[in-house]
């Protein structure tokens, strides 16, 4: 028996060397990646990514992050919420299925967003077990969020498409910059809330494919690789660029979107909780969609 | 303040490996790292093919430095890059930012995770006090507190592989190379 052990550790032992042997990184793939440094042919990824990384990527990250909340605290003191009564008619819009994929993104979230800025700002928290803590974390919750997304794609495309309706939305901003109650024709979603859609879920997979590049680092893409012509460390280098950029508007998304559900429509974040809808916040914000649903006789 | 540099004469190198070799095995490295690692271009044309020893190249604006989201690195005043392994997340950005696949993960977490960032030291350990135990677990041999060459250096059969300041280097090569009228 202990032969067999001893047997099965060595093999493990020499598939690990013969792996980091043939790693793309540090194996026979070292002498490209050097070469795409910078080199005149190359897309000098090198030299653009640490020129981000040094200089600008934590910045912009905390003007997000400051930015967004003051443009939100500023509407709520000058504009203030809209406030509608939860007392009657209500529509059941969200089943179990919605709710909890959705709550499960939203738990994710709330995990990935604070985790991916203590990284972020690993110098201003000292580095070391926090920090690690928190980009492990950051990698685990992207587990849940990965398995949710596609189902969340999916039960929502239909209502998320953009349509005609939406470049007036986009015009008065949703109505949002006025104190009373304009009739708004949106349907189910508007287009805000359709932006965040796409952002979440297009976003939402670019950081999941991105991250995990970064995670793995040694991923063998062949086609990749022969689609651009970049070496492995370019195509890192690109993932981590990715990673940042698209992280700017998940971020400031999500917060517009926890903005508008826990505050700036008071109580609209029990739609998502409990599944109904309230009837005159319907009528109001989303009036193509409660013309439909009264036709239906669901009011 | 002399800076420290490494400089590998592709003249006198005949791949052997025993820089990368000796390197792996003074310091202990975990299996599947190689601090040091010697490639070779044009691999079987013969008047073309190449061989160096490369490693960490002790940037003077290094790159790495520069993007570490922890801030873990630091540049001594001979210019020798080292880096805080306990301060390390693993995340690799430093891999990103190197021009020379310099810093490599030990794949010792749960699922894979990568573990603390390990690089060539030049033979100089790391921010812990010097010739500790713990120096020498996390960052191998601190040859350089003793005052001897890096062990890659010092094996070198042929004398390509040289290091210490950047002037005697230089005026080493140099002599090399009007010696035997080219390579420079």
């Amino acid at each position: 028996m202990k032969k067999y052990i001893v047997m099965f550790i060595a093999a493990l032992c020499l598939a690990s060397v013969a792996y980091a042997a043939d790693s793309q990184i540090w194996g026979e793939m070292r002498i490209q990646n050097i070469l795409g440094y910078g080199q005149e042919e190359s897309w000098k990824l090198g030299p653009l990514f640490t020129m981000l990384q040094h200089k600008y990527f934590a910045w912009i990250f905390l003007g997000v992050l400051l930015g967004v909340p003051l443009v939100f605290f500023l509407h709520y003191k000058i504009v203030g919420p809209k406030v509608f009564p939860h007392s009657h008619n209500k529509h059941y819009a969200f089943n179990l299925f919605h709710r909890t994929v959705h709550q499960i993104a939203a738990v994710s979230f709330l995990v990935l967003l604070p985790t991916g800025f203590i990284i972020v700002f690993g110098d201003f928290f000292g580095g070391g077990t926090l920090v690690r803590m928190a980009k492990n974390l950051h990698g685990l919750f992207t587990i849940p969020f990965a398995i949710v997304v596609i189902p969340m794609a999916l039960m929502w495309l239909k209502e998320a498409l953009f349509n005609l309706e939406d470049v007036k939305w986009f015009m008065i901003l949703g109505g949002y910059l006025s104190k009373e109650k304009q009739i708004i024709n949106a349907t189910q979603f508007n287009a805000g809330q359709k932006m965040w859609y796409w952002v979440a879920i297009l976003g939402g997979i670019t950081m999941i494919l991105s991250g995990a590049f970064m995670f793995f680092l040694d991923f063998k893409m062949e086609m990749l690789h022969n689609i651009t012509g970049l070496s492995q460390i370019d195509l890192l280098r690109v993932a981590a660029i990715l990673h940042n950029v698209m992280g700017f508007a998940v971020v400031a998304l999500f917060i517009t979107h926890v903005y508008m559900s826990m505050f700036a429509i008071k109580g609209a974040v029990h739609s998502i909780i409990t599944g109904y809808v309230e009837e005159e916040e319907v009528k109001i914000l989303h009036n193509a969609w409660y013309k439909k649903l009264k036709d239906q006789g669901k009011f | 303040m002399s800076r420290m540099k490494f400089f590998c004469d592709d003249n006198r190198c005949i791949e052997c490996f025993a820089c990368s070799v000796a390197c792996a095995e003074a310091h202990e490295l975990p299996t599947g790292i190689s601090r040091r690692k010697v490639i070779t271009l044009f691999d079987g044309i013969e008047g073309k093919e190449v061989s160096t020893s490369i490693a960490c190249m002790h940037c003077t604006d290094a790159p790495c430095e520069q993007v570490c989201p922890v801030d873990c690195f630091y540049i001594r005043e001979d210019g020798i890059v080292l880096h805080d392994k306990e301060k390390c997340i693993g995340c690799g950005y430093c891999l990103y930012a190197c021009p020379f696949g310099a810093p490599q993960f030990p794949r010792d977490g749960a699922f894979g995770a990568k573990g603390a960032m390990d690089k060539c030291t030049m033979c100089a350990g790391g921010p812990l006090e010097t010739n500790s135990e713990k120096e020498r677990h996390l960052y191998g041999q601190n040859r350089i507190a003793e005052g001897r060459v890096p062990m890659c250096a010092a094996v070198c059969s042929t004398n390509a592989l040289l290091v210490g300041d950047a002037e005697s280097v230089s005026t080493i090569y140099r002599k090399r190379v009007a010696g035997r009228g080219k390579g420079a």
